[in-house]
C-alpha cells in the first residue's frame, strides 16, 4: 500500500472447503487484522460472528460489559442514525481513532465496521438516486453520497467499511431496468470508494461489498463479473493502482432482509407449488432460493475472500449457509433481538444429548419462576461443581466474576474499615433463570443486560463447536448439522405449536402493556416492525410509581 | 450490628461512624442507592461492588408481590436471589401502600389494602411486615410505621405518630420472637409530621425503647414540606437521638440536601433520585446537574467531569455521546446511573474524609461555591448549617441568596424546566 500507517487484513482458509461443491463447502478459516499504529493481530476465527449495534452501541451493554463479553470482537455500526446532524458528530469527535473513540471501541483489540444503513431496517424508503442513497434517521430521510460516504469513512477510519451500495428499498418486485441500475451504480460507488487518497489523508480500510442483483441471478451473475473486469482509460486511472474492483474489496456480504422482501413480493405475484424449503419447517422461507442466488453471485469470485451473511434467523439457517455456500461470518442481530424479548439461548454444536427441544428458554414463562439453574442446559457457570461435566458458558451471567477492582471515596479503605478486600476475579454463583424472570416480569432492565452476554456467548461458543467439528473430524459435520436440525426446534412455530421466539414476544407485549407506561412512540413503532435492535426498555418518561 | 462512632466534627454535628453487618462493613455516612425490585436499574450487583458500594435498598412492598416470598425462601433469601452479598436494608412496605394505593384503609391492626393481584382486602400488620423482611433476610429491616404525608395536619398526625410507636413494639416483640437478632437489624422511624411538639413525644417513646432496636430512621418527611421546615425537624431528631445508634433520614439524595443532613448528624440516606434522573439524561456533577438530553451538549466531546473515578468518566465517554443515546438505549442509562452512583459515593466520601480530617466546615463551604456557583446559594442551606456554625456566606458579601427549595438543575435555552425527578 501507497499509505504509510494503512491496515492489514488477511483472511486464511485453514481447511480446504468440504464436499464436491468445494467452491461453497463449509470452510474454517481465520482473519488477521491489523489497525494502522497498534503492534497486534486481531484474530477473528471463521466461521464466526459479528455484533450488531443500535446508536453505535451494543444494546443493553455498558462498556465494561461489551468488552469483557469475548464475542465482542467484531461489532457494526450503521452510520445514518449520526446523519441526523450535518456534519455528523463523530466526524468532530478529536484526536486518533476518531469513531472508536466516541463509540467506546477498544481499537487494536475489537474490529468495528461501518455501514451506511442499518442492516436489519426493512422499512420502505424513498428511491435511491444517480448519486445517493436515501438512509433513514430519527430526523428523517437523509441523501447520502458515495463522495460523502468517502469523506465519511476517511475521518472516522473504522477499522472496516462496506462500500455504499444501490439496494432499493421502494416497494418490491423490482424491475429488470431497477436492477440493471442498481448493480450498475453500486459498482460505480465502489469505485468512488477506492479513489486513490490524497497522501496526507489516511488511506480507506479494507472495503466489504455487498453483492447486489437481488432476486435475479442473471444480474447477480452480472454484478460479479463487473467487479472482475480489467479496467481502461479513465475508469482505470480513477482506481489505479488497481487494475479491477475486485482488487479493491476484502469481502463479500449479503444482506438477507431486502433480498428476502424480494423474494416474498415475488411470490405474491407469481405463487409457485411449494420448495423444499417450504416443507422443511426448521428454515425460514425462501432459504434454498437464497442459497442458489447467493451461490450465482459467488460463481466466479475469488474463493479466498470472506463472505459474510447478514439478518439470517436461526442457527438451523447459518447451518444451511455455512455448508451449502461456504458463508464465513454472520450477525448475532437475531440472538440480540432474542434478549430484548427475554429468551435466554440454550443450544450446542454439536448435540452432546439427545431429546427434542427448544432453541432457548422463554424466561417469562411461569415455569421458571422456581427455577434457580444457569440459564443454559448445554451449559454451566464457572463457579458450579466441576464434576459437572458441560462445558463452561463464560459469560457473566452464567460465570460472573468478583469485581477486578473497586472505588473507595473517603475512608472506607481496608485500613480504616478494618475489612480485608475482597479478593478480585473470583468466579461467583451463576444468576438464575428464576431471578431473570423476576426481572423480566417487573420491566427491569438488568434482564436485557444479562441476556445479552449470554445469548452472544451462547452464539460465539456454537460457532467454536462448527470450528472444532469442520478441522477436526471434517467427515462427520453433514451428520451433525443433521442431528442439529432433528435435535432442536425452530424459533418460529411449527406442528402448531408457537415456537419460543414467539411466546416470548407475546409475553414481552403484556408486561410491556402492564408496565412500559413511558416508552417512546418510536420504539413501538420499531418493535411492531420488528426490526432493528436495541429497545430502551425501560426507560420510563413519567417518574411511575414503580419505584 | 457492632455501631463504632469514629470521629466528629468539632463544629457540626456530622460524625463518621463504622457500622459492621452480616454483610460487610459499610462507613457512615453513606449514601444507598435503590434496587426497588432487586435490581439496580440495568446494573449487574459486581459492577455496583466495583463503584465502591456497601449498602442497598430494596423495597418490601415490591419483593412481597414480585417474586413472592416463597421464591426468596427457596432462593436463600433477597442476598442470594439477586447475587449481592454486601449490605443490604429494607422498608416496611407501608409506606408504598400509602403512596401505590388509594384504598388503603389504616387501622389499629395494620393496613388494611386491596391486594393488587386478587384485589381481595388484605392486611399488613406490623408482625406480618416484620415476618416478610425476615424472609427477605435484609440486614437492617424497618418497622412498620402509619405514614401520613408531611403536607397533612390536624389530629392526623397525631393519631399516626402514637400508632406509630404502638406498632413499633409489636415490631420488636415479633423480632425478637423470631430469633433474627443475630444477623437483621431493626430500626424504628420517628414520625410526628411538621409538628416538634409530637417529634419530641415520639422521640421520647422511641428512645424509651433503644434496647430493642439498633437504629433510628426520621420518616414522615420529603414529601413536599417547606425546605426550612424539613432542615429544622431533621436537626430536631438527631439531636435528640442516641449517640450510640445510626441515624437515617429517609428519601434524601440531593446532594445539598445530603450535606445539610450529614451536618445534622444524619448517619444515612435513600432516595430513587439519582438513578431515576439518570434515566432521564440528567448526570450528577460536582458542579451542578447537567441534562444531556439539551441539544447544547450535541457537540461537546468532554466527559461528565474530568475528575470524576467512575467507568464512564474514566473511559471518557463524551457528553456528546450520552446526547446521542439518552431516552433511546439503555446503555445510555447504564452509563449515567454508574456515574451517579459514584458522584453520590463521592459526596459521602468526601464528607467522611473531611470529618475525619477536621475540616468539615471548609468541605461545606467549597463544595456549596462549587456546586451553586453564581447561582446562588438556597436560603435554607445557609440558615441550617448557620445553625450548626458554619456560615456559608462568610466572606461572601456579594454571594446572593434563593429562597424557596433553590434546588439546582439545568434548563433548556427556553427557561423550561426539563426536571423529571
Amino acid at each position: 500500500m501507497s499509505h504509510p500507517g494503512a491496515s492489514s487484513f488477511s483472511f486464511t482458509l485453514s481447511s480446504s472447503p468440504l464436499s464436491s461443491s468445494s467452491r461453497f463447502g463449509a470452510r474454517v478459516g481465520t482473519i488477521l487484522y491489523r489497525r494502522p499504529n497498534f503492534n497486534e493481530d486481531i484474530e477473528v476465527h471463521t466461521p464466526g460472528l459479528l455484533t450488531a449495534t443500535s446508536r453505535g452501541v451494543v444494546p443493553h451493554l455498558s462498556r465494561d460489559h461489551h468488552r469483557s463479553t469475548a464475542a465482542v470482537r467484531w461489532v457494526n455500526v450503521p452510520f445514518e442514525t449520526f446523519l441526523e446532524h450535518n456534519p455528523p458528530v463523530p466526524t468532530l469527535q478529536p484526536g486518533a481513532n476518531p469513531l472508536h473513540k466516541f463509540l467506546g471501541y477498544t481499537p487494536g483489540k475489537q474490529i468495528m465496521s461501518m455501514s451506511a444503513r442499518d442492516l436489519y431496517d426493512g422499512r420502505e424508503m424513498p428511491t435511491n438516486g444517480q448519486n445517493h442513497v436515501a438512509v433513514y434517521s430519527l430526523r428523517g430521510v437523509r441523501k447520502l453520497s458515495p463522495t460523502d460516504w468517502w469523506k465519511y469513512v476517511n475521518t472516522c477510519q473504522p477499522d472496516v467499511v462496506f462500500a455504499l451500495s444501490d439496494t432499493p428499498f421502494t416497494s418490491p418486485p423490482h424491475s429488470q431496468k431497477r436492477l440493471t441500475k442498481s448493480i450498475e451504480r453500486s459498482a460505480a460507488w465502489l469505485a468512488t470508494l477506492l479513489r486513490p487518497t490524497p497522501p496526507s489523508n489516511p488511506s480507506i480500510p479494507p472495503i466489504f461489498l455487498h453483492l447486489s442483483g437481488l432476486t435475479n441471478a442473471a444480474a447477480r451473475r452480472a454484478f460479479s463479473s463487473s467487479l472482475l473486469e480489467p479496467l481502461y482509460g479513465p475508469e482505470l486511472e480513477a482506481i489505479a493502482p488497481l487494475q479491477t474492483l475486485d482488487e479493491g474489496v476484502v469481502g463479500y456480504s449479503v444482506d438477507l432482509v431486502p433480498l428476502r422482501q424480494s423474494l416474498e413480493a415475488l411470490e405474491r405475484k407469481n405463487p409457485h407449488p411449494g420448495s423444499e424449503t417450504d416443507l422443511n419447517p426448521v428454515l425460514p422461507t425462501h432459504t434454498e432460493q437464497i442459497v442458489d442466488l447467493v451461490q450465482a453471485s459467488l460463481e466466479k469470485l475469488p474463493e479466498n475472500k470472506p463472505r459474510l451473511v447478514n439478518s439470517t434467523e436461526s442457527p438451523h439457517e447459518i447451518l444451511r449457509y455455512i455448508r451449502d455456500v461456504g458463508i464465513d461470518l454472520f450477525d448475532a442481530h437475531w440472538a440480540q433481538r432474542a434478549a430484548d424479548i427475554g429468551v435466554a439461548l440454550d443450544f450446542e454444536f454439536p448435540v452432546r444429548q439427545a431429546g427434542k427441544r427448544d432453541i432457548g428458554h422463554n424466561l417469562y414463562d411461569s415455569q421458571y419462576t422456581f427455577d434457580f439453574g444457569s440459564f443454559a442446559d448445554a451449559f454451566r457457570g464457572a463457579a458450579a461443581e466441576s464434576s459437572n461435566d458441560k462445558p463452561v458458558c463464560p459469560c457473566l451471567a452464567c460465570s460472573p466474576l468478583s469485581p477486578p477492582s473497586r472505588l473507595y471515596h473517603g475512608y472506607d479503605t481496608p485500613d480504616v474499615s478494618g475489612e480485608a478486600p475482597r479478593t478480585p476475579l473470583v468466579p461467583q454463583p451463576h444468576f438464575t433463570r428464576a431471578y431473570v424472570h423476576h426481572l423480566l416480569h417487573t420491566h427491569e432492565m438488568s434482564a436485557h443486560t444479562l441476556l445479552t452476554m449470554h445469548n452472544l456467548t451462547i452464539l460465539d461458543l456454537f460457532f467454536a463447536g462448527i470450528r472444532d467439528v469442520l478441522s477436526s473430524s471434517p467427515a462427520t459435520f453433514d451428520e451433525e448439522v443433521e442431528k442439529f436440525v432433528q435435535t432442536y426446534r425452530d424459533v418460529v412455530s411449527s406442528d402448531g405449536i408457537p415456537g419460543v421466539f414467539e411466546a416470548a414476544k407475546e409475553s414481552w407485549k403484556q408486561v410491556e402493556m402492564a408496565r412500559g407506561k413511558g416508552r417512546l412512540a418510536r420504539e413501538k413503532e420499531k418493535q411492531e416492525l420488528d426490526g432493528t435492535l436495541g429497545t430502551t426498555v425501560d426507560v420510563q418518561i413519567e417518574g411511575g410509581p414503580l419505584e | 450490628m457492632q455501631f463504632e462512632v469514629i470521629a466528629k466534627c468539632h463544629t457540626t454535628k456530622a460524625r463518621v461512624s463504622r457500622m459492621t453487618l452480616a454483610h460487610g462493613i459499610t462507613m457512615l455516612p453513606t449514601f444507598m442507592p435503590v434496587a426497588t425490585q432487586a435490581a439496580i436499574k440495568g446494573l449487574t450487583p459486581q459492577q455496583m461492588e466495583s463503584l465502591g458500594v456497601t449498602l442497598i435498598l430494596n423495597n418490601t412492598y415490591h419483593l412481597n408481590l414480585r417474586p413472592g416470598l416463597k421464591v426468596l425462601n427457596e432462593a436463600g433469601g433477597a442476598h442470594k436471589f439477586q447475587g449481592w452479598n454486601r449490605n443490604l436494608l429494607t422498608d416496611s412496605g407501608g409506606f408504598q401502600l400509602v403512596s401505590l394505593s388509594k384504598f388503603t384503609t389504616i387501622t389499629e391492626e395494620g393496613a388494611l389494602f386491596a391486594s393488587p393481584f386478587t384485589g381481595e382486602p388484605t392486611m399488613l400488620t406490623p408482625e406480618e411486615s416484620i415476618s416478610i423482611q425476615h424472609t427477605i433476610g435484609a440486614d437492617i429491616i424497618m418497622q412498620l410505621d402509619d405514614v401520613v404525608s408531611s403536607l397533612t395536619t390536624g389530629s392526623r398526625v397525631e393519631e399516626a405518630m402514637e400508632r406509630s410507636v404502638r406498632w413499633l413494639d409489636r415490631c420488636i416483640a415479633q423480632h425478637e420472637k423470631a430469633g433474627k437478632k443475630d444477623t437483621q437489624n431493626l430500626f424504628a422511624i420517628v414520625q410526628g409530621g411538621l409538628d416538634p411538639s409530637l417529634r419530641d413525644r415520639c422521640l421520647d417513646a422511641m428512645i424509651e425503647r433503644r434496647n430493642g432496636v439498633a437504629g433510628y430512621a426520621i420518616g414522615g418527611l420529603s414529601g413536599g414540606e417547606e425546605k426550612d421546615v424539613f432542615w429544622r425537624i431533621i436537626k430536631q431528631c438527631a439531636a435528640r437521638l442516641p449517640e450510640e445508634r445510626p441515624r437515617y433520614s429517609m428519601g434524601i439524595g440531593f446532594a445539598e440536601d445530603l450535606l445539610v443532613c450529614v451536618a445534622l448528624g444524619v448517619d444515612m440516606a435513600d432516595c430513587v433520585f439519582p438513578t431515576r434522573t439518570a434515566r432521564f439524561g440528567v448526570a450528577l456533577t460536582h458542579r451542578g446537574p447537567l441534562n444531556l438530553k439539551l441539544s447544547k451538549h450535541a457537540k461537546d466531546f468532554q466527559t461528565i467531569d474530568e475528575a470524576c473515578p467512575c467507568p464512564t468518566c474514566t473511559d471518557k465517554v463524551s457528553r456528546a455521546m450520552l446526547h446521542h443515546t439518552i431516552t433511546h438505549e439503555t446503555a445510555a442509562a447504564h452509563a449515567i446511573t454508574l456515574h451517579n452512583i459514584v458522584f453520590q459515593a463521592q459526596v459521602m466520601g468526601r464528607a467522611r474524609a473531611a470529618i475525619m480530617e477536621g475540616r468539615f466546615p471548609e468541605y461545606l463551604k467549597a463544595f456549596f461555591t462549587e456546586y451553586f456557583g453564581d447561582g446562588g446559594y438556597p436560603e435554607w442551606c445557609v440558615n441550617a448549617l448557620r445553625s450548626v456554625g458554619v456560615d456559608l456566606l462568610e466572606g461572601k458579601p456579594d454571594a446572593k441568596i434563593i429562597p424557596g427549595s433553590g434546588a439546582k438543575w439545568e434548563y433548556a435555552d427556553n427557561g423550561t424546566p426539563s426536571k423529571n425527578i
